[in-house]
This record gives structure tokens, C-alpha cells and sequence, in this order.
């Protein structure tokens, strides 16, 4: 009991505490927003690409929100990489860093409390050359000063996001905000170029009477509309890579299966990759190549659809796969959930994350956080039960 | 459209009508009359005596405080206004109508240069405290502002009077023109006459509009703190458009959405005067003879004024109705 007591409860906290954090945190936004303004040169945002036939690679990536709880750690060292012309599925429940993740690609994460405060973001530009050894170019993404990024912004990564009822302006045509995409992508194209080029996305997006839809304003077209018109919007310069953002949540069953389709199709017609984020793991074995499970801002096992599927090693993942529900589970027994809740990421100890909710947990998960353990060439888990077997685990 | 304004305004004879039954009893149950003002001196000294005063109510048409006494009077004063007539003013001794066209330039002046500085301030200010919200500059123009909208007008245009015209001397505190001067009816002679009158209206515009900007401001920032943080914007700044434009082009136009409403209160402020600041500085704007009219029981100028006033905010809620369906597809204006 006495211990119970002395434990800080960590939904108080005192005033003099309350300034402490509030000091911190405009001293630290001003530092980075101060960062981001910076003009720089351009070497200091090239880095190399360590393996050329990735799209994007992201190390160690830390993105966090500077809240008058605390800091709050919303990616907290997450490291992937997207191969060129494949899909990969980001899982994980709410709050986990997924979108902030993907968010952190575009440098669109809130400002100033949402900062990018280490790790990098390698994005792969065909633009960019060769150094002289050989290796590809590459931006780092967490360093280009906010000027540069609108160049990569909209023409080479694209975004869908998850709510098409509310992500498209009210006040404007589908037209004029179709428009525009190209306008800031291609400053030499003439009007009617353009607005032939925004009604030719219209109609590789599946939307009959594309004409008809260009004059319209977004209130007048119904939800999977919108979100055609988004994908269209994502594909009206000339991505490289597409973050698909939930592209489905807010979508009825029948609208989300036409949506994906059509993610699918067009991912072969342009040739592009897809950062797919949901937590819907039916989405994931529908579409994906490769997958990456998030929880509490890690990435904790990622490899390719396969292995995640047939093989879930991480005690997180085999939950999650069996909190799904299927068309020949016992009816009458309730579906399976993973007990306890995802903890607050404002000063989290260093110990796996998921310990208090795992089923599996040993002595030893109070230890540091586990590294990740390569378990194939392509399967990699972060969990201290793999991490002396090596690969020799079934599932 | 049309069809839609045309049965508004048919809505607005009824609402207008309504408005004018309860200005009028109002008026009438004030606990003075225009006549008991105006010779209670003479009564006291025993020039005139009871009789008379009740002969002159009688003549005013202010005798009978009765209920029947008012709708009689009542019925009276509307039958003179489907004529066409707002009635004579006791005090001014004109027709009403004239009375308020005569003054209502001044105060029109004076609140057309106003709002538009007003608008020209607080709205920039607005949007640039709250796209850098929590900023110094956020905290200074916020404190400004507030202090702006605390102060009641006839303090702050007091110590306007006493610093920059007392002590200072830079401009003239009271009217509009210098009594002692005498202005030549040539060219050169108007021109003097307009830059005196533009000198005396430094002070009393200054001080409204450093009044009024506030409110504005405060509600352009919480606007337009909301649209940023909306999904379309993120969608704006994910297609790669610059911030400015982000904030001037798709933040813009759905801040301005709220503020269609504030015309609504535009045109009977842009028309009716203000009475406090008009008082202070001794302008001879309608507000000001509006406020003695009413001090002194002036009937028919009271309800002339106030009708004037209730005309222009049924025509401003209409016309920021319109304004709304201009400014926000979403909105259709019919049936």
C-alpha cells in the first residue's frame, strides 16, 4: 500500500510542475519551428539512399507533441522502408503513430506543437543524381527547411486521407481545387490544359460524367465521390509514392471494396507505391506486400504479408489476429480482445511497451526495450522471446 | 432569388409593424412627456397654469395615457405613415423625416470611414494572431484589444479630450467647425472649411474604432483558428501550396463565412449614429439629437428614428442572408 502511495500519480500535476513543462515546451517549438524556417543549403539535406530500389527509407524516426500534459512521444524511433512499386500496409489501433508517422513524411504534423525532433526520412527523387561513388541521392525529409518541401509535397508524395466528407474545401469547385494541384506542379500549362488534365484524372478515378463533377462543390457529391475525387487529386501530379491514410473508414462496406480496387489498379497503371495505413487486417491481407505493426509510437514486427499473416510472432500481433472476427468463428463466443489498455505515451519506461497486457510476458521483458530480432531475411520482430532462437520458431 | 427577396420583405411589413406597436407604448409609458418638461418652469412661477399644460397635451396629442389613448394615438400616428408622413418633431419643430435627413450625413460619414478602418485593422490583425497563435504578437494584439472592448466609451473619449486636445493641443475636442471662424464662400474657403471638419473627426473616429476593433478581431481570430485547424487545409498543404497561400486563399473564404453575419449590424450602425460618442463630442450627428429627443420625450422623433433603425436591420439581416449564399455554396436561398 505505502508504495501504492508514493507512486506519482500521473494524472496530477502541480502547478510549479505545470510551468516547468509549459517553459519547455515554447522554448523547445521555438527551436525547431526556428529550425524549420532556416534557409539552408542544399547539402545539408542530401543524404544517400542505403538501398536504391527503396522509395522511402525511414530510421529512427522521433516525432513528438509538446502538450501541457508532457511531451508526448507519438513516433518513438520507428525505422521502415517502402520498396519501389509496392504496397505496405502500416496496422496498429488508434494513437499508435500510424498517421503521425505518415504525417511526418509530409512534414504536415501539426505546428508548433507537433515537432519532428530526430531520425531521418530518406525520400528517393529520380531527380536527384548519383554521389560519385555510386549511391543513390537522396532528400532527408526531417531537415529540408519547409520552402523546399513544397516541391516534393503533392508532386512526388501524395496523400489520401480518411475523411473525404471533411478534407476537401467547401467553398470551392472539385474543379478549381483539382486545378490547382497541377497549376503548382506546372507552372507553363495553360488553363484548358489543365482542366483537360483534371477531368482525365477524374475519369481514371471511375467517375462517370467527370464534367458534370468538375463544376460541382464537394457537399453536392456523396462520400466515396469525394473520395474518388481525393485519389484523383493524389494523382494528379505524378506521385512517386501515395500515402493512403484510412482511405476507407469513414466509407460504407460496399464503397470501401470499389475504393481499394481501385488504389490496386492505379498502383500498376502509374507505377507507384503505397504507404497503406488502417487498422483493418483485412485491408492488409487484401492489398499489402508488406507489413508494418505499430504499437504506442515502435514498430514492433514488420515483413511481408505472408509472415505477418501465417506467422505472427509478436504476442501484439497474434492478438490482433485473433481479435478479428471470421465468417466460421463459434457465433456465441465473444470475440477476442487483447486485455488493458495502450498506455500514455507522455514519459514512458524504458521496457517493452506492451508488457502489462501481454499474455507471454517473462522477467526478462522488464529489461530495456528489445531490439528488433531479424528472424528471415525479411521478417523482423521486436520481442524478447525471439531473441536468442533466431529463426527457428514456428507459429 | 428574387421571388425569395421579394417575400422577405413582404415578411418584414409584419415584423416592422410589431417593432412599431412596441416602440410606441414604450415611449408612451415613460414617466415624462414632452410638455410637463418643457413648462415646468413656467407652471412653477405661476405663468401658466394647469389647464393650460393639459390644453397643450392635449395638442400634442399626448393627453390621454390610457390604453385607449394610446392605440388611438397609436392608430393616428400609423395612418400619418401610410401617408407618408413620420409626423413634426416636438422639439426640433420640423418634420421628422427632414430632421433625420439633414443629420444623418455626419454620423454617415463618420461611421462609413470608421467600419472600414475597423474592417481594414481588425481583420488582418485577426489572421495574423492566430496563425501565430501563442506568439508575442498573438498576446500583445489580444491584451490591446481587450483593454480596447473593456473600456466604455465615454471614459476612453474623456481621456482622449484630455490628453491629445488638453494637454496636447493637437486637435479640437468639440463640433465640428470652429465657431470663431469665419469660412469665405470661395473654393479655398470650402476646402478650409472641409479640412477643419476632417481635423474635429480625427478624435471621435479614432476613438470608436479603437473601440470596436476588438470584437472583430477576437472573432476573426477564433474563425479562422478553427478553419486552420480543419481537414481541408491539411489537404491544402498536403497538395504542396505555399502557406500564404493555404491561409489567404482556402482559409480565407470559409472565414469569412461567420462573418457575413456581422452585416447584418453594419447598416443601422453605418446609419443610426452613435449616440455616446456624438454626445461626448459635440457632434450634431442623429445620434446625438436622437439621445436629446429621447431625454426630452420627443415622440415622433423617437419613433422615427427608431423605425429608420428598424427598417435598415431588417434590410441588413436580409442582406447578409444573400451574403451568406454568395460566400457559402452550401447555402440556397429560396422557397
Amino acid at each position: 500500500m505505502a508504495k501504492e502511495n508514493t507512486k506519482k500519480n500521473s494524472n496530477y500535476i502541480s502547478i510549479k510542475e505545470s510551468r516547468k513543462i509549459l517553459k519547455y515546451n515554447i522554448q523547445q517549438m521555438k527551436y525547431y519551428e526556428k529550425l524549420k524556417q532556416q534557409k539552408r543549403d542544399e547539402s545539408e539535406y542530401i543524404t544517400r539512399m542505403k538501398d536504391p530500389n527503396n522509395i522511402i527509407e525511414i530510421e529512427n524516426l522521433k516525432t513528438c507533441f509538446f502538450t501541457d500534459n508532457g511531451t508526448v512521444m507519438s513516433v518513438n524511433g520507428v525505422s521502415f522502408s517502402i520498396p519501389k512499386n509496392k504496397i505496405v500496409g502500416v496496422v496498429g489501433e488508434s494513437g499508435c503513430g500510424k498517421s503521425v508517422t505518415s504525417l511526418s513524411i509530409m512534414q504536415l504534423v501539426q505546428a508548433p506543437q507537433g515537432q519532428i525532433i530526430g531520425g531521418e526520412i530518406r525520400f528517393n527523387d529520380e531527380k536527384l543524381g548519383y554521389f560519385e561513388d555510386g549511391s543513390k541521392k537522396a532528400y532527408d525529409i526531417t531537415k529540408m527547411p519547409t520552402k523546399e518541401i513544397h516541391k516534393i509535397r503533392g508532386e512526388d508524395i501524395t496523400m489520401i486521407f480518411q475523411e473525404p466528407m471533411t478534407s476537401l474545401n467547401p467553398v470551392f469547385t472539385i474543379g478549381n481545387q483539382l486545378d490547382e494541384v497541377s497549376f503548382i506542379h506546372n507552372k507553363d500549362m495553360s488553363k484548358e490544359e489543365v482542366k483537360k488534365h483534371s477531368i482525365e484524372m477524374l475519369t481514371k478515378v471511375g467517375i462517370s460524367m467527370p464534367e458534370h463533377v468538375y463544376e460541382s462543390y464537394p457537399h453536392e457529391l456523396s462520400g466515396g465521390m469525394r473520395q474518388r475525387v481525393m485519389i484523383a487529386m493524389a494523382l494528379a501530379g505524378s506521385p512517386k509514392l501515395i500515402i493512403a491514410d484510412e482511405p476507407t473508414t469513414a466509407l460504407d462496406v460496399t464503397i470501401q471494396a470499389q475504393i481499394l480496387e481501385l488504389l490496386k489498379d492505379l498502383q500498376k497503371q502509374v507505377g507507384c507505391s503505397i504507404m497503406l495505413i488502417t487498422h483493418d487486417l483485412g485491408v492488409i491481407a487484401e492489398m499489402a506486400d508488406e507489413v508494418v505493426v505499430m504499437y504506442a509510437g515502435r514498430v514492433i514486427e514488420k515483413g511481408t504479408v505472408q509472415e505477418i499473416f501465417h506467422n505472427p510472432l509478436h504476442p501484439y500481433t497474434i492478438g490482433l489476429q485473433k481479435s478479428k472476427p471470421l465468417i466460421t468463428s463459434n457465433s456465441n463466443e465473444p470475440l477476442y480482445s487483447i486485455p488493458g489498455q495502450v498506455p500514455s505515451l507522455i514519459n514512458l519506461p524504458d521496457h517493452c511497451y506492451f508488457k502489462n497486457r501481454c499474455i507471454k510476458c517473462t522477467e526478462k521483458c522488464s529489461g530495456k526495450y528489445p531490439k528488433l530480432v531479424q528472424v528471415t531475411d525479411t521478417h523482423y520482430v521486436s520481442c524478447y522471446l525471439y531473441e536468442k532462437k533466431g529463426g527457428k520458431l514456428s507459429g | 432569388m428574387l421571388k425569395y427577396i421579394v417575400k422577405r420583405l413582404f415578411i418584414s411589413i409584419f415584423v416592422l409593424l410589431g417593432v412599431s406597436i412596441i416602440i410606441y407604448t414604450m415611449v408612451r409609458l415613460m414617466p415624462t412627456n414632452y410638455v410637463d418638461i418643457k413648462y415646468s418652469s413656467q407652471l412653477q412661477s405661476g405663468a401658466i397654469n394647469q389647464e393650460d399644460i393639459d390644453r397643450f397635451k392635449e395638442l400634442y396629442g399626448i393627453g390621454d395615457n390610457s390604453f385607449k389613448g394610446i392605440v388611438t394615438g397609436y392608430v393616428k400616428w400609423l395612418g400619418n405613415l401610410c401617408k407618408g408622413d413620420l409626423g413634426n418633431s416636438f422639439k426640433y419643430t420640423k418634420p421628422v423625416a427632414d430632421v433625420i435627413s439633414e443629420n444623418m450625413w455626419i454620423s454617415f460619414a463618420i461611421a462609413v470611414i470608421a467600419t472600414i478602418l475597423q474592417f481594414l485593422i481588425a481583420i488582418p490583425l485577426g489572421i495574423s494572431s492566430a496563425t501565430h497563435q501563442y506568439s508575442i504578437r498573438d498576446y500583445t494584439v489580444t491584451v490591446f484589444t481587450m483593454i480596447g472592448i473593456s473600456l466604455p466609451t465615454y471614459f476612453f473619449a474623456a481621456i482622449v479630450i484630455k490628453i491629445f486636445s488638453v494637454n496636447l493641443g493637437w486637435f479640437p475636442s468639440n463640433g465640428l467647425i470652429y465657431a470663431s471662424k469665419d469660412y469665405a464662400d470661395t473654393f479655398i474657403g470650402g476646402l478650409t472649411k472641409f479640412g477643419d471638419i476632417a481635423r474635429h473627426l480625427v478624435l471621435p473616429i479614432s476613438v470608436s474604432v479603437i473601440l470596436s476593433i476588438g470584437g472583430l478581431m477576437r472573432y476573426t481570430r477564433t474563425n479562422t483558428l478553427e478553419v486552420l485547424n480543419a481537414d481541408y487545409i491539411r489537404t491544402a498543404r498536403a497538395k504542396g501550396l505555399s502557406e500564404k497561400k493555404v491561409i489567404y486563399k482556402h482559409a480565407f473564404r470559409n472565414t469569412m463565412i461567420p462573418l457575413a453575419t456581422l452585416l447584418a449590424g453594419i447598416l443601422p450602425s453605418l446609419f443610426g449614429g452613435m449616440m455616446i460618442t456624438e454626445q461626448v463630442f459635440g457632434i450634431d450627428g442623429i445620434g446625438r439629437l436622437a439621445y436629446q429627443a429621447l431625454r426630452e420625450g420627443d415622440i415622433p422623433f423617437v419613433m422615427g428614428y427608431n423605425m429608420f433603425l428598424a427598417v435598415l436591420t431588417v434590410i441588413g439581416t436580409l442582406f447578409s442572408d444573400i451574403m451568406y449564399s454568395i460566400v457559402d455554396p452550401r447555402v440556397k436561398l429560396g422557397k
